[in-house]
């Protein structure tokens, strides 16, 4: 049986979610309180679409929710995503509950009463955008867990202040480490005696968002004197 | 109303979100009887229905945020914490904080729809549904009135 997918609330958001999920096979029902939208929403082939408050226990079970394997709350209202997810979770006894924070304090808390998943759009979009700032200086960053951990490629210049340097005469922040260096067609795992060398591609793990200060210590150029 | 005013202490540290016609009536109530109360409403103009004497605290803001909570309601000093909003779900994730970041042990909220009361009974919040309590508050009314004739009652 096809994984069957319900979205609750959110406009656009949804409906570009839906096709894509629709897309790679998944059965999807949307939930939308406003009639505009769900008319709007009712245009993609495949959609089915119910009008109403997806915080209202009836309507959920409308759509079916018993027979669902994962809910995502999406509306614009952290109240009701909440609500919604432990309605799914606690009445309806879905799988996987995912739900859409605005306001990134909530994040923990949201975990913490039994939310499966949580997505901060905010701490998302900073995330990228900064990743975007940096983007001369960073292949990709790969973003572990609302980016409490990160995976970053680093690319070394031939006049970065670090090359020549071992690891342990570089000044790293605390929660950041090099996993890997990219070397050629060599792959190696570092130790505090390896050097860095011009046009090197480190591969950094981080935490605690320490990954821009370390990017910063490791590209920055030597001040020529 | 009298009963439950009777048994918070002076020194109790009462938080109620929601200054709507039972927030206020019971702010004004709780203060009267000399306990500390404090009123959160997102709407200034709603302190309007606390009485001229009510000698507690107002703030202006969303319930929902961690920092009018935490900081400017002092909410971690709370006995008491009564969501009265007439918003369910705001009612009930202001329970929720309250219950699980800030640890009060007596959490009250009001719900409005009777179908999502038995998902928050088991988080140990306390919730009140204004149509199921005049259902049996009706109902009692009638068992009153039982088997007696209504001209009988008119002519005492």
């Amino acid at each position: 049986m096809k994984t069957q997918v319900l979205l609750i609330g959110g406009r656009n958001k949804a409906k570009s979610l839906a096709i894509s999920l629709i897309h790679s096979g998944y059965r999807v029902t949307v939930i939308n309180e406003t009639y505009e939208d769900c008319l709007k929403l009712a245009e993609t082939d495949k959609l089915r679409v119910i009008n109403g408050d997806g915080t209202k226990p009836f309507v959920l079970e409308d759509a079916g929710a018993s027979d669902v394997d994962i809910a995502i709350a999406m509306t614009s209202k952290d109240e009701d995503n909440l609500v919604i997810c432990e309605l799914c979770k606690k009445r309806f006894h879905i799988k996987k509950t995912v739900a859409l924070v605005t306001d990134p304090q909530k994040t923990d808390f949201f975990y913490k009463m039994g939310i499966d998943s949580v997505v901060c759009a905010i701490t998302a979009i900073t995330g990228i955008i900064e990743q975007q700032a940096f983007i001369d200086k960073m292949a990709t960053l790969v973003p572990i867990r609302e980016g409490r951990v990160s995976i970053a490629e680093v690319p070394i210049n031939g006049n970065a202040a670090v090359v020549g340097k071992k690891l342990w005469e570089i000044n790293l922040p605390k929660e950041v480490i090099i996993g890997c260096i990219l070397r050629g067609d060599t792959t190696m795992i570092p130790r505090g005696d390896t050097r860095i060398l011009a046009g090197d591609m480190l591969v950094l793990i981080s935490s605690d968002k320490q990954e821009m200060a370390a990017i910063k210590e490791l590209t920055d150029e030597a001040v020529i004197l | 109303m009298e009963s439950f005013a009777g048994k918070i202490a002076s020194s109790d540290y009462v938080v109620i979100v929601g200054c709507g016609r039972l927030g206020a009536n019971l702010a004004n109530t709780l203060s009267e009887n000399g306990g500390n109360v404090l009123v959160i409403d997102k709407d200034k103009e709603a302190f309007r229905k606390l009485s001229p004497s009510f000698g507690g605290l107002t703030i202006v803001g969303d319930a929902t945020d961690f920092d009018v909570l935490g900081e400017d309601a002092q909410m971690g000093k709370a006995n008491v914490v009564v969501a009265v909003t007439n918003n369910d779900n705001i009612n009930i994730i202001v329970a929720q904080i309250a219950h699980e970041v800030f640890k009060i042990r007596q959490v009250i909220a009001r719900l409005y729809d009777p179908d999502r009361e038995c998902v928050y009974r088991e988080f140990g919040i306390d919730t009140i549904c204004p149509a199921i309590l005049s259902a049996k508050e009706i109902e009692k009314i009638l068992s009153k009135n039982d088997g007696k004739d209504f001209y009988e009652e008119a002519e005492k």
